[in-house]
């Protein structure tokens, strides 16, 4: 019996397809931004279809809404760069409300399916108008999250541009973020068989 | 009288067409870029090349992304070096450059390895051309860790967009990017880049009545 077990992991890792094209959750949102030290930053964004790249974990674009929200990131040190920690990072799935900042509620509703610590994030003002931030997830929970192994989990670099000029900033927000996350290299898929199959493959 | 009324009409659309928070149109997109001998460094006299896919247009654009793509391909931007401006942060400015932008019901966008190849940019340049623009300005932020920002601007002078939404806007470029520490870069690539391409004075207007304008001033 454990003879089978182990021929099976071995299996699995075998037939683990290795992903060829790149991965990433594509977003573009709205974010408000905090005055103080100790304040929170908070995003609001929807998640586009990459293709011909891939996202890290299928999604079903064709039906669901996917949103990624950042709620109360923390700012440690108001310098150049700003420095915050202790946020968390949220991928929605959802088809009953379309996401529309004038209803920031409509980006957090639906299943939280990748739930994520951002362990640190630095942002950057180039110009009064124009900056970047960037920053490191490690996933912890969601519906899906058993989807990425846990050596994927962790150190997932998250990245976006920053703009301040109004006409990209709807009410109520500070920014416009252009970004995304994706692990540093593909993840790789595990596809799912049948021992019968896994033998049939050897011979 | 008559002719002045049709006249006045005009400029008061002229007068009361105003920008609103979050009213550019835009495209967002995201691909993968190189320049002559590398990036960093940036050398005076190096030339980028970008070409990337878009994942989002703004319904103004009249293109369905389901069924169609549109590629980008950026070229012939000439670096003028790069200037420390302080905090470790280097300021590049790029001098002229064009962008072109195809609507391919192909889907073959592929981005290969070791560029230019045969895929890039040839499957990012087939289809129909949608909109073409020389740069007037493009100025790159590099911060130490090899991630940053950019924003130019480009002036329309071709592709079936310039008819059909636009003839006199100024275009906007802008976005991120990241070396190869903070993401999965084809081999042979320099940079991943993620912006959005904007119309810049695509702005809305506001009908209004004679009565209300006079009663503006009154």
């Amino acid at each position: 019996m454990r003879t089978r077990i182990t021929l099976l992991l071995v299996a699995l890792l075998l037939i683990a397809v290795p992903a060829s094209a790149q991965q990433l959750f594509d977003f573009l949102g709205q974010t408000v931004v905090p005055g103080d030290v100790g304040g929170m930053l908070n995003m609001d964004s929807v998640v586009r279809d990459p293709a011909p790249a891939t996202t890290p974990i299928p999604l079903d674009f064709a039906n669901y809404e996917y949103t990624l929200v950042v709620r109360d990131l923390v700012l440690d040190i108001d310098g150049s760069p700003q420095v915050y920690s202790g946020g968390m990072l949220v991928i929605y799935e959802d088809n009953t409300t379309v996401a529309d900042h004038a209803n920031p509620a409509t980006f957090s509703d639906g299943t939280a399916i990748l739930i994520g610590a951002i362990t640190t994030l630095n942002r950057t003002m180039f110009t009064a108008t124009l900056g970047s931030a960037a920053g490191w997830v490690d996933w912890t929970g969601g519906t899906r999250l058993d989807d990425i192994a846990p050596a994927d989990q962790l150190g997932w670099p998250f990245l976006t541009g920053i703009s301040r000029h109004d006409g990209n900033v709807e009410a109520g927000y500070d920014e416009q973020w252009d970004g995304k996350v994706e692990p540093e290299e593909p993840i790789v898929e595990v596809t799912p068989m049948s021992w019968g199959s896994v033998k049939a493959l050897l011979y | 009288m008559r002719k002045s009324l049709p006249f006045l009409a005009m400029v008061l659309v002229v007068v009361f067409a105003m920008p609103a928070f979050g009213q550019l149109s835009s495209i967002d997109y995201f691909g993968y870029a190189w320049e002559t001998g590398g990036f960093p460094p940036s050398n005076a006299g190096d030339v980028l090349v970008f070409t990337g896919v878009a994942d989002f247009a703004d319904p103004i654009f009249g293109v369905d992304l389901a069924t169609e793509e549109l590629t980008f391909y950026m070229y012939d931007l000439v670096s003028a070096g790069e200037v420390d401006i302080g905090g470790g942060v280097l300021m590049i400015n790029y001098t002229g450059g064009w962008l072109e932008i195809y609507r391919d019901a192909a889907m073959n966008a592929d981005w290969g390895i070791a560029p230019p190849n045969p895929t890039s940019p040839s499957t990012f340049i087939d289809g129909t051309l949608y909109f073409q623009g020389s740069f007037n300005s493009l100025t790159v932020f590099l911060n130490p860790g090899g991630d940053g920002a950019y924003e130019g601007s480009l002036d329309g002078i071709g592709g079936e967009m310039i008819d059909s939404v636009c003839a006199d806007c100024v275009f906007t470029w802008g976005g991120n990017f990241v070396g190869a520490s903070g993401a999965q870069i084809p081999d042979g690539y320099d940079l991943q880049i993620d912006g959005v391409f904007q119309i810049e004075q695509a702005v809305p207007t506001e009908g209004t009545t004679w009565g209300s304008v006079k009663a503006l001033f009154n």
